[in-house]
């Protein structure tokens, strides 16, 4: 079949194989551009967001990023041991964590009893993840309050659907996850836990 | 050139054979993200989300984020202390843990908004447990402490100012939960009767077996989802099908009256009553055929013996040296009846973002579609929707012709949710009024929305700037809208604010707009007190009353000597009204009534300007000194059951608790336990909690499920950037051919 195919093609020697060529050249362009923009979008979004952040943090009440969007900043998380900073997104379903880490609607709010979860994508936003180690001091801002200051106290593995963490239990702890293992091209249901308790209590 | 061509003819070949392998891998590819990003169903119980409830409910929490399992509701006993127009509701209901668990289990009570929480009383297994108020953050403390120890402990917050949840620790398996709450409520005065109206609503969807569910709206599917039906409408119970052995869900209700007037006629909308009229002119009513199934809201009505009683009931009450004063005064119903009905041009602005995605959507749709059906040819109207786009049926609004309707209804039947909200454009153009001197029409602007918005204080600047002759008639979608826009734009609007919180309500409350919409309004109304005696008069100013509405305020006095007066404009005509204080009878529960009020006023005072710090120092000192639970104050359980004595295990004492003195559990603690059924739901998908210090076994955790974190952005990069290289080989190659 694809040597008869191959044949007729030998017969448009011309237009054939250039546009195949050119074809493919398309297609990876494609891919390539779906790919850079989800990188882009990312770091975008981010640019809008720290915009939107500096509103907040001016006292407007609800400062969407962008117009269309459902959620809106409410944190700004830094790591200075790695000069790492993004600005933490309500939950907005899993359409948030294309733009920015978010703060998962179960969890506590930072500062608060309990465990703050916050989600990111390995490859964008919570890439610098792999290289924090316990002792790297975390600060969290959110609009009207003092810096929250986490020491991080260690990391874990675990399953997606079987974390152990409990949002409502316990005092106020940090929880930053992304998707485990780092670099690996495909989804898969282990999770990497970046655990930190506030730095006052160590 | 034979040659070339051979050569030619066998890497097109090899080529074309890998393009394909590449595109077959591409398109697999981009399979894969929306393959990942549909979550699979599972098998097992039906849960629920928080927005579904809207009546009282106990929910176990489960792994799956945000979603509970309903626990059975056994027995509920209503019953309601009512003395002029404030109730005081006692409400009191049992549950059952239908798992083998020691599970955390939230309790999920929807209130009227003006009513105000101030007791809960809690019995789990053989504690007794009641709140305290405290500041919210330390009432949280104070519970994770208590959880953490492994002892029962619970808590009540407001999530919403008509919304409450309880938190309750430490529930062993198979145990029944008994939980009272104490609350106010107003009665609402109308057409010469009042009305208190107790949602029971729906019944329980415990576990439907075997049916599939799919976890909804907050999954990648995100906005656009529309979850199936049959999870955000509960399944009821066709009359005919319920159990004739036993009630599934008996409810019994006793209300004590004392009208403050002789009583006329008393009546209960939904059901049979029986009134056991006392000599001292007070009234006890209770069901006729003992407890009921809980399907349909109790509705109480009762009116004045004498229609021409002066329509106005003053109570006071005396509450730590102060005197608070509650006043309903309804003007004559014969003022602007005989206006007639003036041609309208309404405007009706529908949101469809993506907050009010399922059953909102369709409660704004029914509810826009029933108001379209209800204008008249000489009327005029127009629809706009919006998201965070916004779109207009007809450049300017229009005669209300059958073929004009029916295009303005097309266009409704199609409108889905999608998008971010806003608001701010879509009001402006509805306020924009091409005609603002014409006096032959009212122009009313109906807003229907779910009202999930931030910037509220750049809607009330547009409203106050722009509203001209317009009326702004905002109507609440959804179970819990926001309530507090709502009733601050209707304000700002001079129009009312209508709540419709299922479809089924949907015609029953256009109606009554549509009513008011048709009347004239009663305008600048004023209470004039003796000089000095009035300290704080809630709500300030007194807002615009449409027909049937009575003047409703609550005041903190110095004394209750001289009179009062109200005084208002309608049509043209002066309304003025003169009450003696002296002849206000004692009632309960006034002052937290004034200190609910108080809360919401001060609420509102952020859309003025005030700052958030100062409003919050205001209502938390209010709401500590009045016990209610408010934004800042939860009441948080302590453990009132004596302590077990050293040497004997928990596990060992099986004797009957006995309900501390002045508890009143009533029937409620005897009521025979129903058949349980036990929930068919896999333990993997329950939130275990520790389980009592005291015994029983601690299930492994399974904690909170995390989402997705991986985009395909470096394999879809890596195989864009190899698909190029190769065509790009491959031209190169090409041209030296063409060289040779």
């Amino acid at each position: 079949m694809v040597i008869a195919l191959s044949r007729q093609f030998s017969r448009f020697r011309l237009p054939g194989p250039r546009l195949v060529a050119l074809g493919l050249m398309a297609t990876g362009l494609v891919l390539f551009a779906q790919g850079a923009w989800l990188g882009v979008k990312a770091d975008i979004a981010q640019v809008l967001l720290a915009q939107s952040w500096t509103r907040a943090i001016d006292g407007e009440s609800a400062s969407t990023p962008w117009p269309w969007a459902d959620f809106r900043p409410v944190a700004r998380l830094s790591v200075p041991s790695l000069g790492e900073h993004a600005i933490i997104l309500s939950d907005g379903g899993a359409e948030a964590l294309a733009f920015g880490p978010a703060l998962l609607d179960a969890s506590a709010r930072p500062g608060e009893p309990g465990v703050s979860v916050i989600a990111a994508h390995r490859d964008t936003h919570f890439a610098f993840l792999e290289a924090v180690r316990p002792g790297d001091l975390i600060v969290l801002e959110q609009a009207g309050e003092a810096p929250l200051r986490y020491r991080v106290t260690g990391m874990d593995v675990v399953d997606a659907e079987r974390s152990g963490i409990e949002p409502g239990i316990g005092p106020a702890r940090l929880a930053l996850v992304t998707c485990w293992p780092f670099g690996s091209l495909v989804p898969g249901p282990d999770r990497y836990v970046v655990w930190a308790e506030p730095a006052a209590r160590l | 050139m034979a040659a070339a061509r051979t050569h030619s003819s066998v890497g097109s070949q090899a080529w074309f054979g890998l393009t394909l392998a590449l595109a077959a891998l591409a398109a697999a590819l981009m399979l894969w993200s929306e393959a990942a990003a549909d979550e699979a169903p599972h098998d097992g119980p039906e849960l629920v989300r928080l927005s579904e409830i809207n009546e009282g409910a106990l929910l176990i929490r489960t792994v799956e984020h945000g979603q509970y399992l309903p626990a059975p509701m056994v027995a509920t006993e209503l019953d309601f202390t009512i003395n002029g127009p404030v109730i005081r509701a006692t409400v009191t209901q049992r549950f059952e843990n239908p798992t083998d668990a020691w599970v955390e289990a939230i309790y999920v009570f929807p209130m009227p908004e003006d009513s105000g929480v101030d007791r809960l009383r809690m019995q789990i297994g053989d504690r007794f447990i009641e709140g305290e108020i405290q500041e919210r953050q330390q009432a949280r403390r104070t519970y994770e402490a208590a959880r953490r120890n492994g002892q029962r402990a619970s808590l009540v917050e407001q999530e919403r100012p008509n919304m409450f949840t309880t938190s309750v620790a430490n529930i062993g398996p198979g145990e029944t939960i008994i939980i009272q709450i104490e609350y106010q409520d107003v009665a609402r005065f109308a057409d010469g009767r009042f009305q208190f109206r107790q949602p029971l609503g729906l019944t329980p969807r415990y576990v439907p077996q075997g049916r599939d569910y799919h976890l909804a709206a907050t999954g990648a599917r995100g906005n656009r989802a529309v979850p199936d039906a049959h999870r955000i409408t509960p399944p009821l119970l066709h009359p005919a099908a319920e159990p004739t052995d036993q009630l599934r869900l008996p409810v019994a209700i006793t209300a004590r009256l004392d009208a403050g007037f002789a009583l006329g006629e008393i009546a209960s909308l939904h059901h049979a009553t029986l009134v056991e009229r006392r000599d001292d002119g007070t009234a006890r009513i209770t069901l006729a055929d003992g407890p009921v199934p809980a399907n349909r809201d109790f509705v109480l009505t009762w009116r004045p013996e004498d229609p021409e009683t002066p329509s106005a009931a003053l109570f006071v009450e005396e509450w730590e040296g102060e005197t608070y004063l509650l006043a309903q005064v309804l003007p004559p119903a014969e003022m602007g009846a005989d206006t007639p009905r003036r041609a309208r041009e309404t405007i009706f602005v529908i949101d469809n973002s993506g907050s009010m995605a399922g059953a909102s959507m369709r409660q704004a749709r029914a509810a826009l579609i029933t108001a379209l059906q209800r204008l008249e040819p000489e009327d005029r109207f127009n629809v706009i929707r919006f998201d965070n786009t916004m779109e207009q049926v007809f450049p300017t609004a229009v005669d209300a012709t059958p073929q004009a309707v029916a295009r303005a209804l097309a266009f409704t039947r199609r409108l889905d949710a999608d998008g971010g909200t806003v608001m701010l454009p879509a009001l402006n153009a509805a306020l924009r009024d091409p005609n603002p001197e014409d006096a032959e029409r009212v122009r009313q602007v109906v807003f229907l929305t779910d009202g999930a918005i931030g910037n509220e204080a750049e809607l009330f600047a547009a409203i106050e700037r722009n509203l001209g002759r317009s009326r702004l008639f905002p109507v609440g979608i959804g179970s819990a809208p926001n309530t507090y826009f709502m009733n601050r734009a209707a304000r700002l609007g001079r129009g009312t604010f209508t709540g419709i919180g299922q479809v089924s309500d949907v015609e029953a409350r256009i109606d009554a707009l549509f009513t008011a919409l048709e009347r004239p309004v009663m305008t600048n109304l004023d209470a004039l007190f003796p000089e000095g005696a009035l300290s704080e008069i809630w709500p300030a100013p007194l807002p615009d009353l449409y027909h049937g509405e009575p003047v409703t305020l609550t005041a903190r006095l110095s004394g209750r000597d001289g009179v009062m007066i109200i005084e208002g404009e309608m049509a043209d005509e002066a309304w003025r009204e003169t009450l003696s204080l002296t002849e206000a009878r004692p009632g309960r529960g006034i002052a937290a009534l004034f200190a609910r009020n108080r809360i919401r006023a001060l609420e509102e005072a952020r859309f003025q300007g005030a700052r958030q710090v100062d409003i919050d120092a205001a209502i938390l000192e209010t709401a500590l000194d009045f016990d209610l639970v408010s934004r800042l104050t939860s009441l948080v359980a302590v453990d009132v059951t004596p302590a077990r004595p050293d040497g004997i295990p928990l596990a060992s004492r099986d004797v009957p608790a006995m309900a501390p003195d002045g508890w009143d559990f009533g029937r409620v603690r005897e009521a025979e336990a129903a058949p349980v059924q036990r929930a068919d739901i896999a333990a993997g998908h329950l939130a275990y909690r520790s389980a009592p210090a005291s015994g029983g076994q601690a299930a492994a955790s399974n904690g909170l499920a995390l989402p997705a974190t991986a985009t395909p952005r470096e394999l879809l990069m890596g195989l864009g950037g190899l698909l190029m290289l190769f065509a790009l080989i491959w031209l190169m190659t090409r041209r030296e051919e063409r060289l040779w």
